[in-house]
């Protein structure tokens, strides 16, 4: 019998082998922040294929890149953009192609699937999804009717395989701490079977006990850590940098006049691993900098 | 007080920032410097008990200066509590919001709201809008507040292609008949114009803004606005107080000019967020 803690780092290929072809995954962060990008463009190095995605109501960069690369077969997404900067054109492309199964939901209907997971229930019924066209498209908006017989929606049970998330701090044993907003990720690990999560540094286990109600994820929701600096990049990770914005307007270039090719070859499967993609993009010297050029 | 020269997106932020008040709880959407910068402006000005929430859950911020991201990391700092997607769902469905916040891809004139797809209902769109995240807040919010950067034919559209969240519907009572007990859109600012509804939920002109012309508001909606027996009121203009406290307190780098200015000497780096 042990009597040592089990740590829960791990690389992240080996982290990564949880996403098997036909996988459901959640992916976390909300925009272009605290997004898992290292860890969706090692999905996409691995040629990742037939998924099934959901996250958090507004998403952008990672849900963007995973449809560009062919890895996605069926969204469920409310809201994809890349805000000021403008729309998600792969996403924009598949849709109007006919290429993406994009399941028209919002955040009422997403969060209800997820909180029937979280309550062990087959589905959770929402009272305020009323006169939207979702009523018709949506097949989350599955028609209920309350106690009362008033009609409503009962979006069923929302469950990932894999929740792939990215935070600021954790220590080896999974204990994991957001400096900023955690957002939905709190709920998408408890509506996963498996939890893997980037960070951008590893902190003392002894440090997590000193503000334990900084914790956003107790350790026992977490089955692995790992510790990527800058595994956010080009989105931002809340309290370290900001996005990288440069970068992510030649990502839109390129993506919009359909060279997406061009941007997979030169920052996703050209770098061999993540530390290779810090290094091109002008490692932890380029993070720093992003404060001054936002 | 006399009238001053700003960019639209200040005049429409100075507009919005009129229309709320002290001790509402409002929520802010995706791209939405204008509305946050309407927010920030009430608190420094007539609203001072007003709470703000960005969608990332982030309440009360006070950055001393715009982010353009709704969600970026430093609104954090300086701010009062940090919600979740959870607290969001909440104030959805305990209908806590007095205020929220819409702009559209199109905007028709019952004010229903079309950020999903235009084209035929059925098989792929013509165009694949951003979609919108929060829908039930536009059934549940007490004051739901338009605006759109854009004024031409293919935003203000007689009819909306797909009806991504509800305005007045069909107008009459459908909203009411539609299960929704909120009163629904009071208002859409626009850069040409102030618009609102009529007692059948249809949109007119409440204001046309100082230096546009009638026909031009006319000419670029694609619905008729009715209101032609006699002249539009003209929108008053910003005050040289309220540009002062916009340009100085919530806006100091130009965000919302049309030129940005330098930014402020305050850039204490983000990792003093950690407390």
């Amino acid at each position: 019998m042990s009597t040592r803690r089990r740590p829960r780092t791990a690389e992240l290929g080996t982290a990564l082998d949880a996403v098997h072809d036909g996988a459901t995954i959640a992916v976390g962060g909300l925009w272009f922040h605290n997004a898992p990008s290292a860890a969706v463009r090692e999905l996409v190095r691995r040629g990742a294929a037939d998924l099934t995605l959901f996250g958090a109501p507004p998403s952008s960069f990672t849900t963007d890149l995973l449809v560009g690369a062919g890895a996605v077969r069926r969204a469920l997404i409310p809201h994809v953009s890349f805000e000021h900067l403008g729309l998600a054109p792969n996403v924009r492309r598949a849709v109007e192609r006919g290429e993406l199964e994009l399941v028209e939901c919002d955040e009422a209907t997403l969060l209800g699937g997820l909180m029937a997971t979280l309550e062990g229930l087959p589905e959770h019924p929402v009272t305020s999804l009323k006169g939207t066209d979702h009523l018709r498209s949506s097949p989350l908006a599955v028609p209920a009717t309350t106690s009362e017989g008033l009609p409503i929606v009962a979006p069923p049970a929302l469950t990932a395989d894999v929740a792939l998330l990215h935070a600021q701090e954790a220590d080896e044993f999974g204990n994991v701490r957001h400096l900023g907003a955690p957002f939905c990720d709190p709920v998408l690990a408890k509506a996963a079977r498996t939890v893997v999560v980037t960070v951008d540094r590893l902190v003392s286990n002894d440090d997590i006990r000193s503000s334990p109600g900084a914790t956003t994820l107790p350790a026992y929701l977490v089955d692995a850590v790992v510790p990527l600096e800058g595994g956010a990049h080009p989105c931002s990770s809340h309290g370290l940098y900001p996005h990288d914005e440069e970068h992510l307007r030649s990502y839109l270039a390129l993506a919009g006049e359909g060279a997406l090719d061009r941007y997979l070859e030169r920052w996703v499967t050209g770098p061999r691993d993540h530390a290779d993609y810090l290094a091109a993009i002008g490692g932890p010297e380029r993070l720093a900098a992003l404060e001054a050029v936002a | 007080m006399s009238a001053a020269r700003c960019s639209a997106r200040e005049l429409m932020a100075v507009l919005l920032a009129r229309e709320l008040r002290d001790g509402e709880v409002g929520m802010t959407g995706a791209s939405s410097e204008v509305p946050v910068a309407a927010c920030l402006l009430a608190q420094q000005t007539h609203a001072p008990s007003l709470t703000l929430i960005l969608p990332s859950g982030i309440v009360n911020p006070r950055p001393g200066r715009l982010y353009r991201s709704a969600s970026d990391g430093r609104w954090v700092r300086g701010a009062e509590a940090i919600g979740s997607a959870y607290d969001l769902f909440e104030l959805s469905e305990n209908g806590r919001l007095d205020f929220m916040f819409y702009g559209g891809v199109q905007i028709d004139r019952h004010g229903n709201i079309n950020l999903t797809r235009t084209g035929p209902a059925d098989g792929p769109p013509a165009f694949r809008g951003p979609g919108l995240a929060n829908i039930s807040f536009a059934v549940v919010c007490r004051r739901i507040l338009l605006y759109s950067a854009a004024h031409t034919r293919r935003t203000f559209v007689e009819r909306v292609d797909y009806l991504t969240a509800p305005g007045h519907l069909e107008g009459g009572d459908s909203r009411r008949r539609a299960g929704i007990a909120t009163p629904g859109p009071e208002l859409c600012v626009t850069p040409l114009a102030t618009l609102d509804f009529d007692g059948e939920g249809v949109m007119r002109v409440r204001s046309v803004h100082p230096g546009v012309e009638e026909r031009d508001v006319r000419s670029r909606t694609a619905f008729d606005l009715g209101g032609a027996d006699e002249p539009w009121p003209v929108t008053p203009a910003p005050t040289q107080d309220e540009l002062a406290v916009l340009r100085e307190v919530v806006d100091p780098t130009g965000v919302l000019a049309d030129t940005p200015r330098a930014a402020p000497a305050d850039r204490r780096p983000t990792q003093e967020l950690r407390t």
